[in-house]
């Protein structure tokens, strides 16, 4: 039910309290209904201010009430894991969402969060999920069969999803940042040795360079861009919180760490969606027209390019062979 | 903004305006965008929520958004099957088309459970005296529906026969009047004393069981705006051959019965908490057991006399 968006770097503006709301309805609805779509309702509830008494004001309270339910959830949660650990000489770093609300981020306002990501050494994996299932975290159903879980443990970057039996709440433990098998490889021991420990906190957050290298990495690096919206007000606000040196420091740092590639490609896109002029970015010509395709909203061309960015993404995770042989899997599984 | 009844429009209209994504249903406290493709659940929409306030205006705001999809290429021509999407990542069963009706209640079903937080919300049957409303709490199998539906027909309002919508501030529930879900023997029961026009076609062999749906009559939509003020709530437990019995409950029971059946409770926390101990203050709770509907209408009669002046 996608509706035409009539310019995406409007209402990005609009999401991230730069421009006003659009006075036409029509537009407004179209507005609000690409930031539901987008799942970005409680960003726009941080920034915007609805006449009260209006449905808009409504629909912005009800995502308040939601975000505010996943921050509360994402801090009591990532407790409950530094309590699972305790003891134990593991020290988590925190990724992503759980990173951004525990160090109060701009990022964080408003997100919706639904996992909790970690990242521990890979010889501590073991010991890791063994005392997460101690306290009640145990493999997720819907990847609970043999094929996932020795799909997840040969090949990828992380354990196989880890769920609460009571909480329900979810767990991904991390031992790098991509693949075993992705096409780029991010010296993620060097990353890890530059985390730093949270203020008034045992827990572990990368630095904030390696955060939106690493948040490059994974929206550029792994993802198919199913919710474009959503990662880009993501880099957006996680560069608003760098400084002048770290912004000036980030290409040498991703070079550092042989993350280039998709940090330059959130510099372009921060370029171009955000008009922000930052050096070096630079993406391949396949990327730039999908994503312009694909966040447009409209055309013939949306299938083909999410296609695209779909295959894109499985390319960049795996060779060939074990790419085919995996897709074939899971066609056989949704039909 | 442009708001009439369903069957005001032109039949066309509807359905282009179904089949585009552009329809908004304004129900109670929510406004949902629909859209669907397939005869069977168009036909369902038209006929189910006729008397129903839309608008067909692509610049309404929406609360929700409902599309009935197959739910991929291949079950598009091949063994076709439907799926509702919320517009959320949710591990729905796909259904065989015939079943759409189906698909798409268990759809808004689901954009309410799952995506409201403004007002707490609990699993059960809502029927109101003038202001006055009765909770008939859900337990599988117990009869809450064909209850609903009987009390219909003695004249109380349908606020919905599947949630409780509690405004946190004003301690009343919210109208939300769909279609009264019937299942299995309840079906012909409910066609027996509301009549077979105001009961849907029956879709066999569901994952359900036998499903039929009674439609909310006009007077349900009209006063749908009324809230009301919950005064008790009944348990109802539906036994071959049993003897009427009411047994009252203490309310901490009925409150944490409510509680589990919640699917948004936890999500707004402690406003929920002291919302639902406001409503409760001066309510009375029961278990009633029954093994016929003119007991359960018994019984009910008699626990409202006593207790609702």
């Amino acid at each position: 039910m996608i509706q035409r968006a009539p310019d995406i770097k409007d209402f990005l503006r609009i999401a991230t309290g730069q421009a006003p709301l659009p006075d036409q309805p029509q537009a407004l609805a179209a507005f609000t209904l690409w930031a539901q779509q987008s799942h970005i309702l409680g960003q726009v509830a941080a920034v915007v201010d609805a006449p009260v008494g209006t449905k808009l004001a409504e629909i912005l309270e009800n995502a308040r009430l939601r975000s505010s339910y996943d921050q509360r959830m994402l801090t009591f949660e990532t407790n409950r894991i530094k309590r699972a650990l305790m003891g134990a000489d593991i020290q988590p770093i925190l990724l992503k969402g759980s990173a951004y609300v525990a160090e109060h981020l701009l990022a964080s306002i408003g997100r919706r969060v639904s996992d909790i990501d970690i990242l521990v050494p890979e010889a501590q994996l073991g010991e890791t999920e063994r005392l997460l299932g101690q306290a009640g975290w145990r493999a997720e159903e819907s990847t609970s069969g043999a094929y996932d879980q020795q799909y997840y443990r040969r090949w990828m970057h992380e354990l196989p999803p880890l769920r609460h039996v009571t909480r329900r709440t979810l767990i991904d433990v991390h031992h790098r940042l991509l693949p075993r098998t992705s096409r780029i490889r991010p010296d993620h021991l060097k990353m890890m040795a530059a985390a730093r420990q949270i203020e008034g906190s045992d827990l572990m957050v990368f630095s904030p360079t390696d955060r939106f290298i690493h948040s490059a990495i994974h929206i550029f690096g792994d993802g198919a861009f199913e919710t474009p919206a959503r990662s880009f007000i993501e880099l957006y606000y996680l560069y608003q919180d760098l400084s002048d040196d770290e912004r000036q420091g980030l290409l040498a740092r991703a070079t550092d760490v042989g993350a280039q590639k998709p940090t330059a490609e959130a510099l372009w896109m921060l370029d171009e969606y955000f008009d922000i002029k930052a050096g070096g970015a630079r993406a391949s010509l396949v990327l730039k027209s999908c994503l312009r395709s694909v966040t447009a909203g409209q055309g013939s061309g949306q299938f083909l390019a999410n296609s695209v960015l779909y295959v894109r993404s499985h390319y960049m995770r795996m060779p060939l062979p074990l790419l085919l042989g995996h897709l074939w899997k899971k066609l056989l599984r949704r039909v | 903004m442009n708001r009439r009844a369903l069957s005001d429009y032109p039949r066309s209209d509807v359905i282009h305006a179904l089949r585009s994504g552009t329809l908004a249903l304004d129900l109670g406290p929510f406004l949902t965008r629909i859209k669907l493709s397939d005869r069977r659940s168009i036909d369902f929409f038209r006929d189910m929520y006729a008397a129903c306030p839309v608008s067909i205006d692509k610049a309404v705001l929406c609360d929700f958004s409902l599309c009935l999809r197959p739910p991929n290429k291949f079950r598009k021509y091949f063994r076709r099957q439907i799926v509702p999407d919320p517009g959320f990542q949710f591990p729905a069963v796909p259904l065989p088309l015939e079943m759409s009706p189906l698909a798409f209640e268990m759809g808004l079903n689901l954009s309410v459970a799952l995506q409201c937080f403004r007002f707490a919300i609990f699993h059960a049957g809502v029927v109101a005296d003038g202001d006055n409303a009765l909770i008939i709490a859900a337990k599988s199998g117990g009869g809450k529906s064909t209850l609903t539906a009987a009390l219909m027909e003695e004249d109380w309002r349908l606020l919905s026969d599947e949630f409780a919508i509690l405004d946190l501030d004003a301690a009343t529930l919210k109208a939300y009047p769909r279609p009264v879900s019937l299942k299995n023997a309840s079906i012909d029961v409910v066609r027996g004393f509301a009549g077979s026009g105001q009961v849907s076609d029956t879709l066999h062999d569901t994952p359900k069981g036998a499903i039929a749906y009674r439609r909310p009559r006009p007077s349900d939509i009209e006063t749908m705006q009324r809230a009301a003020k919950p005064r008790l709530i009944l348990f109802p437990r539906f036994t071959d051959g049993a003897q009427a019995e009411s047994r009252e409950i203490d309310l901490a029971d009925a409150a944490m019965q409510l509680i589990a059946s919640s699917p948004n409770y936890q999500v707004i926390g402690e406003r929920a908490f002291s919302g639902l101990m406001t409503m409760l203050e001066g309510m009375k709770a029961y278990e009633i057991e029954y093994g016929s509907t003119e007991d359960s209408l018994a019984l009910v009669r008699e626990l409202w006399k006593a207790h609702v002046p």
